[in-house]
């Protein structure tokens, strides 16, 4: 949520305003809502997060951050009422010679209301949307429900949440998705998003999903989505995956990309697109990619899988690369995990050949957690008079109680835009779940 | 007048299409606590098995289920899950949670280099999560 002053600079609203706005947006719903006699839990997380990293512009920092997560769900009969939240802050123990050293964020913070028929779901605030086309944050309303016959759709309405725009991201986002799926075989949808800025057209998208899962061995995903504003094909992105046996699984993929429709009026700097008014683009408006690649993956004992993969990427300008390697993991769960990656991009151009290598392990003694991680790339040109980029990680946590754990990381790069990068990290994470009857006792 | 006729019919037509539904709503909590990265199979043969987390192409996969599927997630996840990528969070997934190393999670290693050679073999993969928000660092350089 941002507001804009008369010369068009965006002015940071506080996170406490955002919070008290979301609050009382959300009071009216919980009026409608039928009241709620059941139980309520209460459950959140409070991680307290200090760092010491030096900065891009080489500078000593040293953050402290709170990330907070808060739930509160009434549950009956008659469905549930959830209030959501969740943001952060910062702020840097060190340097305070600029107004950047401290920030925060409501990540989201919505009232959420659940029937125990029809999947419907009334959500009311700042959330996070996925249906379709649309996959945005904002500040508004979410409404989706199945209906007769295995048709389902789903609503919303809202301003867009753009968190630090080069230029504004609509004032308002409104779309929906309308389903049909037969839940043993398919889920097929149609959906469309539309977004206005000044009175002109921003937005306007529109897409097609499925979800094909017609025999236990086959299951592929995937959406094409349409600008009709620039009228062309953003996106084809799709995935099938083949299990002939329990232990063997083949994935095959296909994406096909139009960088002119699909980074139309992307509110980052880094996406805009060359054209006659903006020669100093960075995006190439006649680029297209095509994307083709398979992998297989084998499990011969239940905690062991080996796996191969590869990757075409075929550009209408820049040439082709290819991305190959495979990867092994090794997973007890709740105790002990290690991994063995390597792959080698072979591109037309020299950035785009190099090889990367990653290996990690991690272990659970009893209360004890310890993480050790390296991944390095070897790139065939220098870069910088580097050849060789690599990090290395170890990490350590430890549960003092079942709700409280403590724990520290420390990493070591050298790459080329750092001789020598140490960075540090201790974190403190609290989380609570309280159950509380109607009656009003603890359980 | 047309548009008070379209407010008033469009909710009627929800609510009676809302009666005629016959399913019932997944459940709000995982009836069996999941820790980790957890195999579906191991209990759901049916529709549920493809979303087997220790699987190769499940990452990659994940933003359709999620569409697909958001509550079957809810019962597992809580939204800051979700939130932890997809929105603005300033430390790096990969950082915050390097006690994890089995996770799929973006930008490991150092990310500075990598991410020039990243943004030229698929910078539609950088925009899903920095095109239109998150992308403060981003605008550190890229002003």
């Amino acid at each position: 949520m941002n507001i804009y002053d008369t010369k068009g600079r965006r002015r940071p609203v506080g996170l406490l305003v955002r919070l008290w706005a979301c609050i009382i947006a959300l009071c009216p719903l919980s009026a409608a809502v039928p009241a709620m006699a059941g139980g309520i839990t209460l459950s959140g997380e409070s991680t307290t997060i200090f760092r010491i990293r030096e900065s891009i512009d080489k500078k000593d920092i040293y953050p402290a951050y709170e990330f907070l997560r808060l739930s509160a769900t009434s549950l009956d009969k008659a469905g549930s009422l959830s209030f959501y939240f969740g943001g952060w802050g910062r702020a840097d123990l060190g340097d305070r010679s600029t107004d950047k050293y401290r920030d925060g964020d409501l990540q989201y913070g919505y009232l959420s209301y659940r029937a125990p028929k029809g999947n419907l779901v009334v959500n009311l605030g700042r959330q996070f949307v996925a249906e379709g086309v649309a996959t945005e944050r904002l500040d508004g309303v979410y409404l989706r429900s199945d209906f007769a016959a295995g048709f389902g759709a789903a609503l919303f309405a809202g301003a867009p949440v753009v968190t630090e725009p080069n230029t504004k991201g609509g004032e308002f986002i409104y779309g929906g998705r309308i389903t049909h799926n037969m839940p043993r075989y398919y889920t097929i949808g149609v959906s469309a998003l539309k977004s206005d800025q000044n009175g002109e057209r921003y937005r306007e998208e529109e897409g097609i999903d499925i979800w094909l899962h017609p025999l236990k061995q086959i299951d592929a995903v995937g959406r094409s989505s349409y600008n009709s504003i620039t009228s062309g094909w953003m996106e084809h992105d799709y995935k099938l995956t083949w299990n002939p046996l329990d232990n063997l699984s083949i994935n095959a993929t296909y994406s096909d990309i139009n960088y002119k429709d699909y980074f139309f009026h992307m509110t980052t700097n880094v996406f805009s697109l060359i054209s006659p008014s903006n020669p100093t683009g960075l995006i190439d408006p006649n680029e297209k990619v095509r994307t083709v690649g398979g992998s297989i993956a084998y499990t011969p004992i239940k905690s062991v899988t080996v796996a191969g993969d590869y990757k075409n990427y075929t550009y209408e300008i820049a040439g082709d690369a290819n991305y190959y390697g495979g990867k092994a993991t090794f997973f007890l769960p709740a105790s002990f995990v290690a991994g063995f990656a390597m792959h080698r991009m072979d591109g037309t151009t020299d950035t785009l050949r190099y090889s990367e290598y990653r290996i990690f392990v991690s272990k659970k003694i009893e209360h004890l957690d310890i993480t050790a991680d390296f991944f390095d790339v070897n790139y065939d040109r220098r870069i910088n008079g580097v050849r060789n980029s690599y990090t290395v990680i170890g990490a350590a946590s430890y549960e003092i109680t079942p709700r409280l754990r403590i724990g520290a990381d420390l990493d070591y790069s050298r790459n080329p835009d750092y001789d020598n990068e140490v960075a540090g990290l201790v974190k403190l994470t609290y989380a609570f779940d309280i159950r509380r009857s109607a009656e009003g006792e603890g359980k | 007048m047309k548009k008070i006729l379209v407010i008033l019919t469009v909710p009627l037509i929800l609510s009676v299409l809302y009666a005629c539904s016959t399913t019932t709503s997944i459940v709000q909590v995982h009836p069996e606590k999941v820790v980790g990265l957890s195999d579906c199979r191991e209990c759901h043969p049916d529709t549920w098995a493809a979303f087997n987390h220790r699987a190769v192409g499940f990452f990659e996969k994940h933003r359709f289920y999620a569409q697909e599927q958001r509550q079957a997630c809810a019962t597992c996840h809580e939204e800051s899950f979700c939130s932890d990528c997809h929105a603005r969070g300033e430390i790096k997934p990969s950082d915050r949670y390097a006690d994890s190393p089995e996770r799929n999670l973006p930008h490991r290693g150092d990310y500075l280099s990598q991410h020039k050679i990243d943004g030229r073999v698929d910078p539609t993969a950088c925009a899903k999560c920095h095109g239109r928000q998150n992308n403060e660092r981003c605008a550190t350089c890229h002003r």
